[in-house]
Parts: structure tokens; C-alpha cells; sequence
């Protein structure tokens, strides 16, 4: 595992990929679970009885970053299917999607923009949120797990 | 001829018909309050009472929907800072106004809050609805049986109470208070103006920590 990762980061570009992705995501939804405010100042704050929320936002952010460059690699470099890309990202929206529909601007939005079905999907992704954002993961760590098995025999690395 | 008469006599009969309906229903929604009260760019007449000194130099106006978790999070996390610093100390004062838009059991929360409030008991209330805040929304923990429980736990007069929450007596004072936040760029819960005597305002979005008041608060006093 730890021999494949070095191949794919031993190259800058997958490092900047995932540096960029990683706080990408981490920003944004850091942003719209409101614990960082724009305006009228810049400000972060973790408020008592979000933490859980903290932390699974930081591993989605992280895994994403990892699952998503790999898949790259593949695709760059070994000229391989987008099936497993199509995992990551997937997980990565459902991920994201959990923490935006709250009483935030997104979750106004939809609610403004689709009524009672912008109301009951946004009521589901906010009471479901922290399951929701685990399920996620979950689908990240598979991904990860089989894009690295397919990278072992594609790359013909020993095990 | 007769056919005429006949489309004529129901035409007439449903306008006499909405008129009373009307009327009935116009006269279910008096209530006292003062039409002409303003913070700023803000109608809050139809808001809560001032909680605090009402002759203070700074008004925080919060919009606010009962369900929504980021609203319990600034109640439990910044507002006793606030209260303790500036309300009462006679520096601030706060007007929560209603913007009950995320689900079924938001806008009757709101307006059981006026009904407490008949029994000068609103803050009470209102307290007592964010600490009993569910994590979920619309699973019940504020349906009308719920909301008759807080307030017999307060000790209302359930009689009262109840009239006033099964006849929706305060739904058109939640939807005015509901628009107001649309019309003031409001996109979102809580929201809030700081508003001073000399009607400046600085908006504030989100359940943002109380350094953030207080840098603004103190600016304004």
C-alpha cells in the first residue's frame, strides 16, 4: 500500500492535486457547516456540541483529496476506466450535500427554489447529517481500498 | 333568463360568503401591538417584545426559526455572553422576529410564542422551545400536543392557550414578520441586525461567535 502511494506522490503533481482539493473541500465546508464566517469578519469557531461535525468534515476533506488524486493517476497515467473516479466523487457529493441543506443560505435556497420538496430534502439531508456524511466515508474508504488493489496489479507492484 | 338569475345569485352569494369569511377571520388576528415600532430598515411590530431596556442605544434584531439547529447553537453559545455584557447592563437590547421557513411545525412554534406571549410569557416560552430543540426537524418534538406541554409546564392558562393556538390566531403576524426577513436580504437562520440610535445597521449571518458581537457592539455604543 505504503509502495503505491509513494509512486503516485512521488510525482509533484498529484501532491498539488491533493493539497488543492484537500483544502478545496475543507474550506467549503467548513464555510457553508458555518464554522468559518466571511463577513462582517473573518472568523472560525468550533461552537460546543460540533466537534463530531468538525472531525467528519476533516477525514471526508482528506479522503476525498486521497481517493480523488489516485484515480487521477490512474486515469493520466495508466489510461485506465473512470468506474472507481465515479466512487470518489460520489461519495464526495453525498458527503458535502449532508452539511449544506441546513438553515444556512443553501438550505434557504432550495427550500425558496423547490417548496415542499426543497423543505422535506433539506429536513432529511439536516437530520441525517452526521449518518449521512459517515456513509460517505465509508464509500471513500472502499474506494480508496479497491483503487488501490487495482493499482497493484496494474502498476505490477509486489505485494 | 332563469339560468342567468341563477349564475347571478351564486356570484353574489360567494361574494357575500368571502366578505364574512373575511371579516370573521380579520377579527380573529386583533391583537395589541404598536404598528409604528421600527429598528433601522426593520419593521419588528409584529416581533417579539424588547427583551432588555427598551430606551438602550443599540437594538440586535435576530431572525430566527425554532428548528433551526444553528439558531439553539447561538442561543446556548453567544446570547448568555450577550446577555450578561450588554443586556443587562441596559447597553443593548434584542427583538427576536420570526423567519419560520423549515418545516411544517416551524410556523406553529412561532405562533405559540404569541400566544405565551397574551399571557406575558414570551421569553419564557421562547426559551423553553430552544432548550427543547430536537436535532430533527419536523419529528414532532414541536407539534401542537408538544407545544401545549411547554406551556402547561409554565404554568399558562391552557384554556387561553389552546384557543389561541388551535385558531391560528397569530399565523398572518408570523407570516408578516417571515416576509420582513425576505424583504431585509435575510437568506438564512439565525440572521441578525445591529441597528443604533442613529439607524445604522450592520448585518450579521449565521450563528457567529459572540467576539463578533462584541467587536460590533462595542463600535456602536
Amino acid at each position: 500500500m505504503i509502495e503505491i502511494l509513494k509512486v503516485i506522490f512521488s510525482n509533484l503533481k498529484f501532491i498539488v492535486i491533493s493539497v488543492i482539493i484537500f483544502l478545496i473541500m475543507m474550506f467549503s465546508l467548513l464555510l457553508i457547516s458555518e464554522f468559518i464566517f466571511l463577513e462582517p469578519y473573518f472568523v472560525t469557531h468550533i461552537p460546543s456540541g460540533s466537534e463530531l461535525g468538525f472531525i467528519l468534515i476533516t477525514a471526508l476533506s482528506g479522503l476525498s483529496a486521497l481517493v480523488i488524486s489516485m484515480n487521477l493517476f490512474r486515469i493520466i497515467n495508466l489510461k485506465n476506466s473512470k468506474h472507481k473516479m465515479s466512487g470518489s466523487i460520489f461519495g464526495t457529493f453525498i458527503g458535502s450535500a449532508a452539511g449544506a441543506c441546513s438553515c444556512g443560505p443553501i438550505g434557504f435556497a432550495v427550500i425558496s427554489t423547490f417548496g415542499t420538496v426543497g423543505a422535506t430534502t433539506t429536513a432529511f439531508l439536516t437530520n441525517y447529517e452526521i449518518p449521512i456524511r459517515i456513509v460517505a466515508i465509508v464509500i471513500l474508504i472502499i474506494t480508496y481500498f479497491t483503487t488501490i488493489k487495482s493499482l497493484k496489479t496494474e502498476c505490477d507492484i509486489p505485494n | 333568463m332563469n339560468k342567468k338569475g341563477a349564475i347571478l345569485g351564486i356570484i353574489v352569494i360567494s361574494i357575500i360568503v368571502g366578505v364574512v369569511a373575511s371579516m370573521s377571520s380579520s377579527t380573529n388576528e386583533t391583537f395589541d401591538v404598536d404598528m409604528t415600532r421600527t429598528h433601522g430598515s426593520i419593521s419588528t411590530a409584529m416581533g417579539s417584545p424588547i427583551l432588555g431596556d427598551p430606551l438602550a442605544p443599540v437594538t440586535i434584531v435576530e431572525f430566527g426559526d425554532y428548528q433551526c439547529h444553528q439558531c439553539h447553537n447561538w442561543f446556548v453559545n453567544t446570547k448568555p455572553m450577550i446577555m450578561r455584557d450588554y443586556i443587562e447592563t441596559g447597553k443593548v437590547n434584542l427583538v427576536f422576529v420570526d423567519f419560520a421557513f423549515l418545516g411544517r411545525d416551524s410556523p406553529k412554534a412561532a405562533q405559540a410564542t404569541y400566544c405565551a406571549d397574551d399571557q406575558n410569557k414570551y421569553w419564557e416560552y421562547h426559551s423553553s422551545l430552544y432548550t427543547s430543540q430536537e436535532s430533527k426537524i419536523d419529528n414532532g418534538w414541536a407539534s401542537s400536543e408538544r407545544l401545549k406541554a411547554f406551556a402547561f409546564n409554565l404554568n399558562l392558562d391552557m384554556e387561553l392557550f389552546n384557543e389561541c393556538l388551535d385558531s391560528e390566531k397569530y399565523s398572518k403576524r408570523v407570516q408578516y414578520n417571515s416576509q420582513q426577513a425576505r424583504d431585509n436580504g435575510v437568506r438564512g437562520t439565525p440572521g441578525f441586525f445591529i441597528v443604533d440610535s442613529d439607524y445604522n445597521q450592520t448585518q450579521i449571518g449565521g450563528a457567529q461567535p459572540f467576539s463578533v458581537f462584541q467587536k460590533i457592539l462595542d463600535s456602536m455604543i
